[in-house]
């Protein structure tokens, strides 16, 4: 299994508090501006933890019947969504865990939901169906059939929501309730990311290559040549580099000047197994990476793509998912073991260190 | 840390009606002892009542370079992908489609995606068959005659609904389009469970084991038998049977052991080959040479056999025995005693008796051929022959199972495809075994004689 040794954190990451739930960790994020850690497990548990010091401060068990698929936090922090096997979503409201709002979609799967950047709404999956609701929980908006279920969803802004599915990717003006775009592409898409200006749209594709669209100039591009499916994309805050999993190291395209086209990409290599999540800082070019071995590292990344680790540590198992704390002072894992590990980050100052501190 | 075991998936497939979700319910409420999880098509034909259920919509995906072998089951991915986050919740997986499913794609699946390949292996295509209406479809619809050829294990169902015949007619044909798959009869999807579970139907060993005999040429008749008989005039009687007339060699000295049938049997070939005499009851059949018994008149009919010394002779014939209620008797001359007459008429056994796997004619466009020869083949060649004949025709060859010996390998490599898809690997020490190579293929409009002679040339 894992071919990496456990070792204590390295660089820039340092010791700050590990806590454990019942079964395989599948969600995580912070909730309540960083004080709250939250962590759901497939089996329906969802617990907050006290972001400092990892003290439990509530937990509820089976909140969905089946299987607990995914988890969105708002904007504000204050309340989140979780969504199951049981065709339900539930809003709650992060402080005593009180769930305030249960939405029942039908008999089918919720595998993605995501608040969009202004709050104003919640677009959830179901099957080949994009509902969009409100704060209130009131339908707000519902997409036509899809030629095949919705395997991803991002908000390129506010009213403007991007699915994708086998073949295509299509953004939906949930407000007035137009198709604005349609890109099609003959292949199972398994993972979509936007750019922050929402030009650039990424998806890794299960025929182990990166598509990806300019909306502004129609020009698309495959990257291929990855050994495995690339089900993990992130794009820094600026929108100059995409890191990409489908192995067992980053790669990393620059969109500065005319690339990525024609250029080289950056490759961190240090993890022993494929990557299993990615995550950016909320600011600069700092890139956390996860991955099956159950390694965690951080990079500083440059604008053509190449990088430095800047701290790494072991987690324990297979990492699901990788959440930066909003200021950037703390790391969080969750692992396939059900295993929570939070790292303080050392505080950067403006000229971020490069190298092992 | 996870474990490694995988965890197996069999896929249970048939058309509606055929009887999958009775069997379906019959797995999951049997002790078994095993958790399984269930992905069900979405119009299931009536509820599944037990265990984890997961309904899943047949997305086949095809990808942009157009290849097939790369066209996979989406929904299958994704559903798999999440039940192997709750590994301690299920041991085993039954995956039902629809009988308008290829199997293809879901079989690919579990040897294109990374992820999946990793935690789950693919232990075998269960095919449920409506016994009253299989017929109509394998000549209406390509995706049936698919289903039959993908089968590891056939399971003709319904067998209430027709006559002991057609279902012997029906069962003949069907291996005739897949001679890997073993064929199981049932009423009501009654069959155990250990015939669709577990079958580690893509580990050719077990097959082997199960089946020595699954590569065998096939030979137009079906039934020999060796008698010992002393000097004498012999009555051989047959009663009312399958056919008006039936093929039949006689031959001298045939001995009993399994070598001495298989020199028999490639004899019989080539007289069977030759032009039939026709034999009308009474007549007395003669040696070595290939006769037609005439059976069309009402009630038990005669022919004689003359055997000029004590020896052991050979009846190849083109039914079993059985079918005609055949028997060897010694016609007792007025010189032997008189005292029983009527009882000493005894039927005598047959010292050694064999049933051959028949040959059958037939007209479906998907059948299934071996390859069986001794000695070594080339790796680089037989390399480049399956490549190109795989590339140009993998379209059309649903399955490919079989092992190989290597020039110089000390171990058998065995193998198995799907499509273009193909696997191999070392297996177990050749030691003192005769080093040999057996491949199967079933698919669409094979050229057996074509596929034979290349695979001659990959020889050392």
């Amino acid at each position: 299994m894992s071919g990496i040794e456990a070792f204590s954190p390295k660089g820039m990451l340092h010791e700050g508090w590990s806590a454990q739930v019942d079964d395989y960790a599948i969600v995580c994020g912070w909730a309540l501006q960083g004080k709250t850690f939250l962590v759901g497990d497939v089996a329906g548990g969802l617990s907050a933890f006290e972001g400092k010091s990892g003290k439990l401060i509530w937990q509820s068990k089976d909140i969905h019947k089946g299987g607990l698929l995914a988890m969105s936090i708002h904007p504000d922090g204050n309340t989140f969504a979780t969504a199951g096997q049981d065709g339900h979503v539930c809003i709650w409201e992060s402080k005593e865990g009180k769930s305030t709002k249960n939405l029942e979609l039908g008999k089918g799967w919720v595998e993605h939901i995501k608040w969009s950047q202004d709050g104003k709404f919640l677009a959830v999956v179901f099957t080949k169906y994009v509902y969009v609701f409100d704060e209130n929980g009131q339908e707000h908006w519902r997409s036509e059939e899809h030629p095949s279920t919705v395997s991803a969803i991002s908000w390129s802004n506010s009213n403007e929501l991007a699915t994708a599915c086998y073949g295509q990717v299509t953004f939906f003006d949930v407000v007035n309730d137009n198709i604005n775009q349609k890109l099609e592409w003959r292949g199972s898409l398994v993972s979509m990311v936007l750019s922050p200006n929402g030009d650039i749209v990424a998806c890794g594709s299960q025929d182990n290559s990166v598509h990806f669209w300019r909306r502004s100039t129609d020009q698309d591009s495959e990257m291929t040549g990855y050994p495995g499916k690339p089900s993990h994309l992130a794009f820094d805050q600026t929108g100059t580099v995409l890191a990409t999993g489908g192995s067992d190291r980053v790669t990393v395209w620059s969109f500065q000047g005319d690339g990525p086209e024609g250029t080289v990409p950056g490759e961190l290599i240090l993890h022993t197994e494929p990557i299993s999540c990615l995550a950016f800082s909320h600011s600069g070019m700092l890139l956390a990476s996860g991955a099956r071995d159950g390694s965690v590292f951080s990079w500083f990344l440059q604008k053509d793509g190449q990088g430095d680790p800047v701290g790494g540590a072991f987690a324990g198992d297979l990492v699901s998912q990788i959440a930066w704390h909003p200021d950037d002072t703390a790391l969080a894992a969750i692992n396939a073991n059900g295993g929570i590990t939070v790292w303080e980050f050392k505080v950067r100052t403006k000229t971020p260190a490069q190298g092992f501190g | 840390m996870s474990n490694t075991q995988k965890v197996p998936v069999t896929i249970l497939t048939g058309f509606l009606g055929s009887g999958k979700t009775t069997l379906l319910n019959r797995i999951l409420s049997e002790e078994h002892g095993k958790k399984i999880a269930v992905i069900e098509n979405e119009y299931g034909e009536v509820g599944i009542d037990q265990g984890l259920v997961i309904n899943a919509d047949e997305e086949v995906f095809e990808m942009s370079n157009g290849c097939i072998c790369c066209t996979v089951r989406g929904d299958l991915i994704r559903v798999l992908g999440n039940l192997m986050k709750r590994r301690d919740k299920f041991d085993y997986v039954l995956v039902e489609t629809t009988g308008l499913a290829d199997p293809g794609p879901v079989a690919q699946t579990f040897f294109m995606d990374d992820e999946i390949r990793e935690e789950f292996s693919l232990d075998g295509i269960v095919t449920l068959v409506d016994a009253a209406h299989i017929e109509q479809q394998l000549g209406r619809s390509d995706e049936s005659s698919e289903q039959v050829a993908f089968a590891d294990v056939l399971v003709l169902n319904k067998t209430d609904l027709v006559s002991d015949e057609s279902l012997d007619n029906l069962e003949s044909r069907l291996r005739d389009m897949n001679r890997m798959a073993r064929v199981i009869r049932s009423k009501q999807a009654d069959v155990s469970i250990d015939t669709v579970l577990n079958l580690s139907a893509f580990d050719l060993d077990q097959v082997l084991q199960r089946r020595p005999t699954f590569l065998e040429p096939e030979y137009p008749f079906e039934w020999t038998g060796v008698f010992s008989l002393e000097k004498g005039r012999y009555e051989l009687t047959l009663e009312e049977g399958p056919d008006p007339t039936m093929s039949l060699v006689q031959l001298l000295d045939q001995g009993k052991n399994e070598t001495a049938l298989n020199t028999g049997a490639e004899s019989c070939v080539r007289l069977y080959a030759e032009q039939e005499q026709l034999m009308n009851p009474g007549d007395l059949v003669p040696v070595g040479k290939h006769v037609s018994l005439q059976l069309q008149s009402e009630g038990t009919k005669s022919f004689f056999i003359d055997v000029d010394k004590a020896r052991d002779i050979g009846l190849f014939t083109q039914h079993t025995a059985e079918e005609f209620n055949m028997k060897l008797t010694k016609v007792n001359t007025p010189s032997t005693d008189e005292i029983d007459n009527d009882q000493n008429i005894s039927t005598i056994s047959p010292i050694a008796e064999r049933v051959w796997v028949a040959e059958h004619e037939h007209d479906d466009e998907v059948g299934s051929f071996a390859i069986e020869r001794e000695g070594d083949v080339d790796p680089e060649k037989l390399n480049r022959w399956l490549s190109r004949l795989l590339s140009e025709k993998g379209v059309d060859i649903f399955r490919t199972k079989g092992f190989i010996s290597y020039a110089g390998e000390s171990r058998r490599i065995v193998f198995q495809g799907v499509h273009m898809l193909f696997t191999a690997q070392p297996d177990k020490e050749w030691g003192n075994e005769p080093r040999r190579n057996q491949l199967v293929f079933i698919g669409r409009n094979l050229d057996k004689a074509e596929m034979s002679k290349e695979f001659d040339k990959c020889l050392v």
